[in-house]
C-alpha cells in the first residue's frame, strides 16, 4: 500500500473503481428516482436540477440508470474475470507442472481458441443461447482464458526447476502441494495483473454486446443499453449518448491504470531498475 | 526456410480440424434450432416441411454424422447456401442452369472488411511508429505524457460511442461526411475519380474507428521496445563511435524495435476481423461483420458456420505470413530455423 501512494496512476485507478463500487452497492439509495419507472409526461427532457442526466425516450431518468447499469459493468466484470482466471490459471498450472504431451494437447488448444476471432464467437453463442447477463459473464468467461494460461504455464516452466521446488519435492511433497502452496503463490503478480487488465476488456465487450440488443435485455439498464436508445434519438438527445459512453471510458480507465500500475509495482525487474 | 514453411503449412492441418470443431459444436449445442425460427417467419410453415428442411441440411442425423458431412463440403469450399429466402451461395458465385450468375456472401463482404482494415494498418503502422519514437526520446518529458494519456485513453475508450458521437458531430450536424455505407446515390454515374473521392469520404470515419484500438497498443509497444533498446549495449557504441542521433535512433534503435511489430500484427488479426461487427453495424456497411451479425440474428448456420470458418483460416494465414515475413526480415530467426 506504501508504493500504491508513490505512483498516482495506479491510485487515480484504484479510486476510480472504489467511487464505481461505492455506486453499485448504494444505487438504490442514491438515485432520485425508480430507474424503470415510466413517465411519458417527461419524454427526453434535457439536464436539469430535477433530472441530472435527463431523460430517456420513455421518460425514465437518465441518471437512476446510470447508477444501476454500474452494478452490470462490475458484476459482469468480476464474474468473467473469475471464470476465465480459475480455467486458465488450471490450465497453466498443469500444462507448466506435467509439462511433455499434455502441455503440448493444452497449448495446441489454446492456439486453436486464439485463432477464432473472439467477438464472433462470443457473438454466436450468446446469439444461440437467449441473451441475458449471466450468459454474457460465462461467455466472456470462457473465451478469454487463454492469455491467463500462456502466463501461468511460463511462470511454472521457469520455477519448476528451481532449488526450492526441487527442495521441497525431495522432502515428499504431493503434486498438489507444490503446484498449491509453492508454485501458485509465486506466479500470482502476473495472475493479478492481467486479471485486472482483464476486467477492463469485459467491462467493454458487455457494453458492447448490450449495445448491440444482444446484451443486458430491458428493462434492466446497463451503460451499453442506454447507448442504443442514446443511438435512437442521437439527433435529438446528446445526453443520452454522451454520459454512458463516458462512465465506461472512466471505468474502462481505470481498471487499465491500476493493472499498469500494479505491473510496475509488483515486478521485481523494475524494482531492480530503479535503484 | 523451405523445411520451416512445409512444417508450418502441415501444422495448419489439425489446427484446422480443431477450429471447425469448436465452431461446429458451438453451433449444436445451443438449445432451439433453425427449423424454429425458420417457422416463426412463415407461420404457415407446416410440419412437413420443417422435415424437408432438417432432412436437407441433415439435422435429423446425429451430431457427428452431421459434422462429417459438413466437413466434407468445406474441404471442397462448399459452405452451402444461406437459409434466408434469397438462398445465396454463402462463399462463391455459383452459375445455375441457364448461365445466371449468384454471387457469394463472403465474395461480396470479405473485400469490403480487408480493404478498411489494410488501410487502417497503415494508419496504424504510420501513425503509432511515430508517437512511440517521439514518447520513447522524450521520456518523461510532456510529449511522452501527452502521448500516454492519448494511449490510455485509447484504449478505454469504447470504439461505438466514440463512432456514434462523430456520426452526430460531422455528419447530422455539420453533415461535413456521410454517416452509413460505402456509396452515395448515383455512384455509378459518377467519374472515375469521384467515385474514389466519394469512397474516401464515406472511409474516413470508419477507418478510424476500427484503427483506434490497435493505434493505442502499438504505440505503447513501439515506446516500451525503443526504451528498451536505447538502453543496451550497442546503442551505446553507435553513440560512443560518433553516429548522429538520428541515425541511432533511426537507423539503430528503430528498426530492432519494428521486427516483433510483423508477429503483433499477425496476432492483432483477429481482433481486427471480431471488431468490424460494431464498426460495420453502426456505419451500415456491408462487410464480413455485418454479414455475420445478421446471420447470428437470424440463426443462419451455413453463414455463420462460414464466416467463422473463413475468419479463422484468415487469422492463421495472418500468422503464417507473419512467421515468414519475420524469418526474412531477421537473419538470427533465419538461422535458428535452418539449423
Amino acid at each position: 500500500m506504501k508504493n500504491l501512494r508513490q505512483n498516482p496512476l495506479a491510485l487515480s485507478g484504484l479510486l476510480i473503481i472504489i467511487t464505481v463500487l461505492f455506486v453499485a452497492i448504494f444505487a438504490s439509495w442514491l438515485s432520485p428516482y425508480d430507474p424503470n419507472y415510466i413517465d411519458i409526461q417527461s419524454i427526453l427532457l434535457p439536464p436539469s436540477h430535477s433530472h441530472f442526466m435527463g431523460t430517456d425516450g420513455l421518460g425514465r431518468d437518465v441518471f437512476s440508470r446510470m447508477l444501476y447499469g454500474s452494478r452490470i459493468s462490475l458484476l459482469v466484470g468480476f464474474v468473467a474475470v473469475g471464470i476465465a482466471t480459475l480455467i486458465g490459471t488450471f490450465l497453466g498450472a498443469i500444462a507448466g507442472f506435467y509439462r511433455g504431451y499434455i502441455d503440448s494437447i493444452i497449448m495446441r488448444f489454446v492456439d486453436i481458441m486464439l485463432s477464432i476471432p473472439t467477438f464472433f464467437l462470443i457473438l454466436a453463442v450468446i446469439a444461440f443461447l437467449t441473451p441475458s447477463i449471466w450468459n454474457i459473464m460465462i461467455v466472456i468467461g470462457f473465451t478469454s482464458w487463454m492469455g491467463v494460461t500462456r502466463l501461468v504455464r511460463a511462470e511454472f516452466l521457469s520455477l519448476r526447476n528451481r532449488e526450492f521446488i526441487l527442495a521441497a519435492e525431495a522432502m515428499g511433497a504431493s503434486d498438489f502441494r507444490l503446484i498449491y502452496k509453492h508454485l501458485l503463490p509465486n506466479s500470482l503478480t502476473p495472475i493479478i495483473v492481467s486479471s485486472v487488465l482483464g476486467i477492463a476488456s469485459a467491462v467493454l465487450t458487455e457494453s458492447g454486446l448490450s449495445f448491440l440488443g444482444l446484451g443486458v435485455q430491458a428493462p434492466q439498464s446497463s451503460w451499453g443499453n442506454i447507448l442504443t436508445d442514446g443511438k435512437e434519438y442521437i439527433q435529438f438527445a446528446w445526453w443520452l449518448s454522451l454520459f454512458p459512453g463516458l462512465a465506461i471510458l472512466i471505468t474502462v480507465l481505470g481498471y487499465n491504470l491500476l493493472g499498469e500500475g500494479l505491473r510496475d509495482l509488483l515486478d521485481p525487474k523494475n524494482k531492480n531498475l530503479k535503484k | 526456410m523451405l523445411n520451416y514453411l512445409i512444417k508450418r503449412l502441415l501444422w495448419m492441418i489439425p489446427m484446422l480440424i480443431g477450429i471447425s470443431l469448436i465452431s461446429f459444436f458451438i453451433m449444436h449445442l445451443a438449445p432451439g434450432d433453425i427449423t424454429a425460427s425458420e417457422s416463426s417467419f412463415n407461420p404457415k410453415a407446416s410440419e412437413e416441411s420443417r422435415q424437408k428442411l432438417r432432412a436437407l441440411y441433415n439435422l435429423d442425423k446425429p451430431l457427428m454424422t452431421q459434422y462429417s458431412l459438413w466437413l466434407k463440403r468445406i474441404v471442397k469450399l462448399d459452405f452451402g447456401n444461406s437459409f434466408a429466402s434469397h438462398q445465396r451461395p454463402v462463399l462463391w458465385e455459383t452459375k445455375d442452369a441457364k448461365g445466371n450468375i449468384t454471387r457469394g456472401m463472403i465474395q461480396d463482404a470479405l473485400p469490403v472488411t480487408l480493404m478498411i482494415n489494410l488501410i487502417g494498418l497503415l494508419i496504424i503502422f504510420a501513425l503509432s511508429i511515430f508517437l512511440g519514437v517521439v514518447s520513447a526520446v522524450n521520456q518523461n518529458r510532456w510529449p511522452d505524457r501527452l502521448i500516454t494519456i492519448i494511449v490510455f485513453v485509447g484504449f478505454a475508450i469504447p470504439g461505438f460511442w466514440l463512432a456514434l458521437l462523430l456520426m452526430y458531430w460531422t455528419g447530422v450536424s455539420h453533415s461535413w461526411l456521410p454517416i452509413s455505407g460505402l456509396h452515395s446515390a448515383g455512384f455509378e454515374k459518377m467519374s472515375h475519380i469521384a467515385q474514389y473521392a466519394d469512397l474516401l469520404k464515406h472511409l474516413i470515419l470508419p477507418v478510424s474507428i476500427s484503427s483506434l484500438g490497435g493505434l493505442a497498443s502499438i504505440s505503447l509497444y513501439v515506446r516500451n521496445g525503443m526504451l528498451d533498446i536505447l538502453q543496451q549495449d550497442f546503442i551505446t557504441t553507435a553513440r560512443a563511435k560518433g553516429l548522429p542521433e538520428n541515425k541511432v535512433i533511426y537507423g539503430h534503435a528503430l528498426r530492432n524495435t519494428l521486427l516483433p511489430l510483423i508477429t503483433i500484427i499477425g496476432l492483432s488479426i483477429p481482433g481486427l476481423i471480431g471488431g468490424s461487427v460494431i464498426g460495420e453495424s453502426i456505419f451500415a456497411i456491408s462487410g464480413m461483420g455485418k454479414l455475420f451479425f445478421d446471420a447470428v440474428l437470424m440463426r443462419d448456420f451455413p453463414v455463420v458456420m462460414g464466416i467463422l470458418t473463413i475468419g479463422s483460416v484468415l487469422t492463421l494465414f495472418g500468422n503464417l505470413i507473419a512467421d515468414i515475413g519475420y524469418a526474412w526480415a531477421d537473419p538470427r530467426i533465419r538461422r535458428g530455423i535452418s539449423n
